[in-house]
């Protein structure tokens, strides 16, 4: 733990409260609950963009089959928190990761682990839906293609076919799945994205504010697809709505924006708890302010 | 006509008031006008300028010519006991023909045209028997031997060429042969009456139209007469030139346009690539000439002659080849290719390649699959355009030695060639107004070539854009 966390007593106690070591059951908050091992640990990670120090000290256990919800005011690195998970950080030149992220006991950001790699296995869908300037069935089969199926053309269908219906999409564009992917409005775009990160048989989906651009029914339909789909993946989210926090996550991470020593705006997690008591009885003022609605 | 607020919030000394408003308003009105008016007179201009270009050169490449025939055709005809009024050149029989010609053209060019391609199927006019199954069982044997015979037309273009001569003595524009025919007429009496044509007599001119752009003048090679010369060589040497240029610049350009685009970190040594490719693509053209003159011509003259590819004779005795301007002209459109390459990637949005990397794809099956595909359009668009450019490029030509009197067509990248451009400097540059006809003529063909390099880019980027849709 550096100076600077333990100068910020808050910020200590959630680490206290909830200790995060690679393997082993852990001991909730305030009341004693057995929590599997998680499917993704991340151990004090900071993320830099150049020398600004964006988010600092993550601990945090993903817990496997569950959806694990991300809040908190703009700004407080939890996008970024997200997109250290699968390692598309690596993208922006300047931006650099410390600490450790586990996933299933394996270090991601270990010497010698392919980012490739990594993003196979922990698949992601973006805020603004993008599909790609193709046809929907080549939407879904080009991640399968390009990772190496071996199958048939038939069961490449199949493989479409499933992941459309996985993705609740199915019914509305059977019959036009040589229409390009842009042809479909914009909740279909994103359920399309959602099917084409399915398609390449991902173990953990990160979704980043994945209904922000989407109208109140859409959001619905998403919502329910994420909850389906829990029963297969794990899902991470990070969401701007508080409401749609409650309604589908299990567990809930809030971070907050702190102003360190220096001045710098750094983003820190505040209270890491299962949802429902995050949102009834959270143990911090910051949590409660925020959840209150009196800032953020 | 106004518009009445009763209502609206008062703020009297932020905003002016109504009256005020409304005066306020005028002038600017008045500006906007102004201004849309100073934009439509700069596109007049622009397009005046176009115009004008376009009058210029179809002006000079249409029009009537006062010609003096060697021969006269009706004499010829005359002579063959024909009638003159019924019968003309063209009506005559293909043996009347060549028989005009075995009368007028001399052994040793009748031999070289019989070479070429022979008269008649069963018997030969120029050679002997002997001689014409000698150099047909020789390893290089001309054209003439497998070829069929001439065609009547060709025979009847070569008696033209060559027994009739049409000489044209004087040339009338386009515009002034339409409105003022007459004119001309009075002209060329007035020049021959002040004795400008010692060896022709006024009773042998013949005045009527003459399109100088015409099938003929595209399919015939260079020639020092100009009422014969055509572009055939200009034309194919561009050609050759330009097929060099594409395959050297858009693989190369197209890749480092790809890496710095792609696969670049912000480094300094990469900042600086990127700065001077923005500086070299506004190097003026002369200079890549040098440079072209002295690495492709001199420094690679082994391989821009051809000297390394065969053990004996080399394909060119130096470098200035084919081979040499093209690489040349690559060079000079290197730039512009990367440059606007980049901005077609640039402008494919991250979220695409954040969607490829996500499913966990290589950067370059990302880049293959979903990137290129959408900058293609783009991509060739510029490419096209820069190619284009360069197809007109002149001065780095005349620095890498293009020659600017070739009458053989170039056979493959170790020719000696002249390219279009270089026809037309050189035939502006002669004191004949025959001779700038025909370069007008010229610059209609260039003007046509690079119509069709553009409208290719349009299909091209038309269609990829549908695909990608």
């Amino acid at each position: 733990m550096s100076n600077e966390t333990s100068a910020d007593r808050s910020i200590g106690d959630v680490i206290e409260a909830n200790p995060t070591t690679a393997t082993g059951p852990r001991i909730g908050s305030t009341e004693a609950v057995f929590e599997p091992p998680g499917v993704i640990e991340t151990n004090e990670m900071s993320v830099y963009y150049g020398a600004f120090r964006a988010v600092a000290d993550v601990s945090l256990a993903f817990g496997k089959n569950q959806i694990s919800a991300l809040i908190g005011p703009s700004g407080c690195g939890k996008s970024t928190v997200l997109r250290s998970l699968n390692r598309m950080n690596d993208l922006i030149a300047t931006a650099r990761t410390e600490g450790e992220v586990h996933y299933h006991g394996q270090n991601i950001y270990a010497d010698g682990v392919d980012p490739v790699e990594v993003r196979r296995t922990i698949g992601m869908v973006f805020q603004k839906p993008n599909p790609f300037p193709k046809s929907i069935f080549d939407n879904i089969a080009w991640g399968a293609k390009i990772n190496g199926f071996k199958g048939s053309k038939i069961e490449m269908e199949d493989l479409v076919r499933e992941a459309l219906e996985s993705a609740a999409l199915w019914d509305e564009v059977k019959d036009k799945l040589n229409e390009s992917g842009y042809s479909l409005s914009g909740g279909q775009q994103q359920r399309l994205c959602i099917a084409r990160a399915i398609a390449t048989k991902p173990d953990v989906i990160l979704m980043d504010e994945p209904c922000s651009a989407l109208d109140p029914i859409a959001t619905l339909r998403i919502e329910e697809l994420m909850l389906e789909l829990k029963e297969d993946y794990s899902i991470i989210i990070v969401t701007h709505n508080m409401q749609q926090a409650a309604r589908v996550s299990d567990k809930t991470a809030f971070f907050n924006v702190k102003l360190n020593d220096a001045g710098m705006r750094t983003g820190r997690l505040v209270e890491y708890s299962p949802t429902d008591q995050l949102f009834t009885s959270p143990r911090e003022k910051d949590t409660e302010d925020y959840i209150t609605g009196r800032f953020g | 006509m106004s518009i009445e607020a009763p209502e609206r919030p008062k703020a009297p000394e932020l905003f002016p008031g109504d009256e005020e408003y409304r005066r306020h308003l005028g002038g600017r009105r008045r500006k906007a006008v102004i201004f849309q008016m100073f934009c439509l007179a700069m596109l007049s201009l622009a397009v005046l300028s176009l115009a004008t270009l376009l009058y210029t050169i179809i002006n000079d490449s249409f029009g009537l010519v006062a010609t003096v025939n060697e021969n006269d055709p009706e004499e010829i005809v005359a002579g063959l006991g024909h009638d003159p009024e019924v019968t003309g050149l063209q009506d005559l029989s293909h043996d009347q023909l060549v028989g005009l010609l075995e009368a007028n053209v001399s052994r040793g060019v009748g031999r070289r045209l019989e070479r070429e391609q022979r008269f008649y199927e069963d018997r030969l006019v120029f050679e002997s028997d002997a001689t014409w199954a000698e150099i047909c069982s020789s390893g290089g044997s001309p054209t003439g031997c497998t070829a069929g015979p001439r065609p009547h037309a060709d025979v009847l273009q070569l008696v033209n060429e060559r027994v009739v001569v049409p000489d044209v003595i004087a040339s009338y524009p386009l515009v002034s042969s339409l409105l003022d025919p007459a004119g001309f007429e009075q002209e060329v009496t007035e020049e021959f009456e002040a004795g400008s044509f010692p060896d022709h007599d006024i009773e042998q001119v013949s005045i009527e139209w003459r399109a100088w752009f015409n099938p003929t003048f595209l399919t015939t090679p260079q020639n020092s007469t100009p009422e014969v010369a055509g572009i055939r060589t200009a034309i194919l040497g561009s050609t050759w030139m330009v097929a060099i240029t594409i395959l050297f610049a858009v693989p190369v350009g197209l890749g480092a346009a790809i890496y710095l685009v792609e696969y670049a970190r912000p480094t300094r040594l990469n900042e600086f690539i990127q700065t001077n490719i923005n500086n070299l693509a506004g190097v003026p053209s002369i200079i890549y000439g040098m440079l072209g003159l002295a690495i492709f011509v001199r420094l690679l003259e082994p391989v821009t002659s051809g000297a390394v590819f065969t053990d004996g004779v080399p394909p060119s005795d130096n470098g200035r080849t084919v081979l040499a301007a093209g690489l040349t002209l690559g060079l000079l459109t290197l730039p512009v290719v990367i440059i606007s390459a980049q901005e077609a990637l640039k402008a494919v949005p991250d979220s695409l390649r954040h969607a490829g990397l996500a499913l966990g794809a290589t950067r370059w099956q990302t880049v293959r699959s979903q990137i290129l595909p959408v900058a293609l359009p783009g991509i060739l668009t510029g490419t096209i355009l820069a190619v284009a450019r360069a197809v007109g490029e002149t001065a780095p030509l005349i620095m890498v030695g293009a020659a600017t009197f070739v009458t053989t067509d170039p056979t493959g990248p170790f020719s000696k060639f002249t390219a279009l451009p270089i026809q037309i400097f050189q035939w502006t540059s002669r004191p004949q107004p025959e001779f700038h006809n025909i370069a007008a003529a010229a610059s209609i063909a260039l003007l046509l070539l690079l119509l069709t390099l553009n409208a290719v880019a349009v299909i091209v980027r038309n269609r990829y854009s549908r695909r990608a849709e």
